[in-house]
């Protein structure tokens, strides 16, 4: 009991650390300019937040405290307190960011789209730590659970590169389909999965050696795939198939295509549950967010949103 | 892919990435046209962008310019590809003297050239049957008097064309038209292919760039080339103000994706 009693203090104290999650869905719309705060147990639009001009990338502090949106045509990342839901601030981001991620230290990794360059940024006092050429057209930022490789995937110069924390250096430039996408690493970070939108393909980097191990083209050529998950014990794939208008779920190893699942139009966004129970999907042109149950691999309900929703993140 | 390996090497061993830590394969591109024209900002575009690549692959790109009636000076072991800029005339001595090389037509829209079905043409400019197919498609939707086609528009967005056009007008100070962007593409393509295959040598490149190539030109499909030697696309339709009103293959008169709808398909046709 009194083990327990220590447990629970311990328990507790370290909840309020890591701020009590709401288990809320966010959601950037694109085009209205705002977010889109969904009820995590009723799955309804509870409310909406402008954000400024063309909100695209999300992503939520290692703390549970905060939460970062890339508004690009204001070059600036805008920074709203998860608990109140208000905004707390906005810092310079450099040009046109467009996608991020956050680093388990707290800093932030952002393509700069306009400026073929990465840019590393302390959010909380909106410092540029780094800045990192890459190619043309930077999109997807993915970041090893470990902290040690982050993966910028530049769309028009067609690489993966792989930048090395803390020396912000780049150690490898892995060639890929046309217009890579997004990416996404094991636990382990041993493997890291990435999507190439014209070519059509996913493929599978080994991160030991920096090559490309295995790629699967996706027979619908109406999938042009954008992002990517694993699903919690990594035995699946979750590819959203952008004008496919479905969610490619897809075995892990082998990466053949399983199911498709049916969302709305122009599907680019995923983000999953902790406990892995559900993914959702942003549904850029019919202006819903999707949402799977990963144990049917069925979407259990559809959600209005704002206009054009880009990035989805869970506060869980 | 050997370069790539010594290139990653290069930069693990010193710990960044200079333009100068590796060494280079250099690509030179030959010229032909005038140089104050939207065709050669396309082109120069496009070695800027090629370079940008270059600079983790080991290549750099050079272009060198030239007028048509001086074909004599371009020294054919010199270049890995020719661009032509100016009439179908000088496209096709292009593709006579040269043709080991591909020759890059980005500005003559002329029908003849395509029908003549040559080795070594690759017409990155739609030709003018193709901009009437994407008219008439247009008239049998709305019977918009004065809609034209063409090859691109600045205010294309879709497909990260967006990004293409604010490099371009940011590079230039004006709007990219579809010569620009024919010039870019033609870049473009055989710096993908370089990067790509290791190609440096012109008949490696044409041949791929005829039977291998799926090039990714910011108008959201994978493009390659007839065996007329004409580059598939997507047209942009275009008001008598000159606003960007649709795209062909029309929608609702033949399948989105139908882009062989628009000028001849295939020299056996």
């Amino acid at each position: 009991m009194k083990h327990l009693i220590i447990v629970s203090v311990i328990l507790l104290a370290a909840m309020q650390l890591a701020h009590a999650a709401s288990g809320r869905i966010f959601v950037t719309n694109e085009r209205s300019n705002d977010i889109s705060v969904i009820n995590g147990s009723s799955l309804e639009v509870e409310r909406t937040i402008e954000v400024g001009d063309r909100p695209r990338g999300i992503g939520i502090s290692p703390d549970g405290a905060e939460l970062y949106i890339a508004v690009s045509e204001e070059n600036v990342i805008a920074v709203i307190d998860l608990e109140t839901l208000e905004l707390l601030r906005k810092f310079q981001a450099g040009s046109d960011p467009e996608t991020f991620a956050v680093h388990p230290n707290g800093n932030i990794y952002i393509s700069n789209e306009d400026d073929a360059k990465a840019s590393v940024y302390n959010p909380k006092t909106g410092e540029q730590l780094a800045e990192i050429e890459v190619g043309l057209e930077p999109e997807g930022v993915a970041i090893s659970p470990d902290g040690k490789h982050v993966i910028v995937t530049s769309e028009s110069t067609n690489m993966l590169h792989v930048i090395q924390v803390p020396e912000h250096t780049i150690v490898a430039n892995i060639l890929v389909g046309a217009r890579p996408r997004a990416a996404t690493f094991t636990n382990d970070g041993a493997i890291a999965y990435s999507t190439s939108e014209i070519s059509g393909e996913v493929k599978k980097v080994d991160m030991s050696t920096f090559e490309v191990v295995a790629v699967r083209k996706i027979a619908d050529e109406k999938a042009k795939p954008k992002d990517v998950i694993l699903n919690k014990d990594e035995t699946k794939l979750y590819v959203a198939g952008g004008r496919s208008n479905q969610v490619i779920v897809m075995d892990a190893d082998q990466m053949e295509v399983i199911k498709g699942i049916p969302v709305g139009k122009r599907v680019w966004g995923l983000a999953m549950t902790k406990d892995g129970s559900k993914v959702f999907s942003t549904d850029g042109v019919s202006g819903t967010v999707s949402v799977i149950d990963t144990g049917k691999d069925e979407v259990i309900k559809t959600i209005e949103v704002g206009k054009f929703p880009w990035g989805v993140v869970i506060d869980d | 892919m050997n370069t790539l390996k010594i290139t990653i090497a290069a930069f693990i061993f010193l710990g960044c990435v200079t333009a100068g830590a590796v060494e280079k394969t250099e690509i030179n591109f030959a010229f032909i046209g005038a140089t104050d024209g939207n065709a050669y900002d396309g082109v120069a575009q496009g070695i800027h962008e090629a370079n940008l690549q270059g600079r983790f692959l080991g290549q750099n790109y050079t272009l060198h310019e030239f007028s048509a009636d001086n074909m004599d000076a371009i020294d054919p072991g010199v270049f890995i590809a020719l661009i032509v800029a100016t009439n179908a005339d000088d496209v096709r001595q292009a593709g006579n003297r040269f043709k080991d090389h591909a020759v890059l037509n980005v500005a003559v829209h002329d029908d003849a050239l395509r029908n003549e079905c040559s080795s070594n043409l690759l017409h990155v400019i739609p030709s003018g049957r193709m901009l009437a197919d994407a008219e008439a498609q247009w008239l049998q939707k709305s019977p918009d008097a004065g809609v034209t086609a063409s090859g691109w528009h600045p205010d294309f967005v879709k497909f990260a064309a967006r990004d293409l056009n604010k490099r371009f007008k940011k590079r230039f100070s004006r709007p990219m038209d579809q010569y620009a962007w024919a010039g870019w593409a033609a870049v473009k393509m055989t710096s993908d292919s370089v990067a790509r295959k290791d190609l440096t040598d012109p008949a490696g490149l044409l041949q791929y760039l005829k039977t291998g190539l799926s090039f990714d030109g910011q108008k959201g499909l994978d493009m390659d080339f007839r065996d007329t030697g004409q580059l598939r696309q997507l047209l942009l339709m275009v008001d008598p103000a000159g606003d960007l009103v649709g795209e062909a293959p029309v929608r609702g008169v033949v399948a989105p994706d139908d882009v062989d709808s628009l000028g001849l398909a295939s020299c056996y046709n």
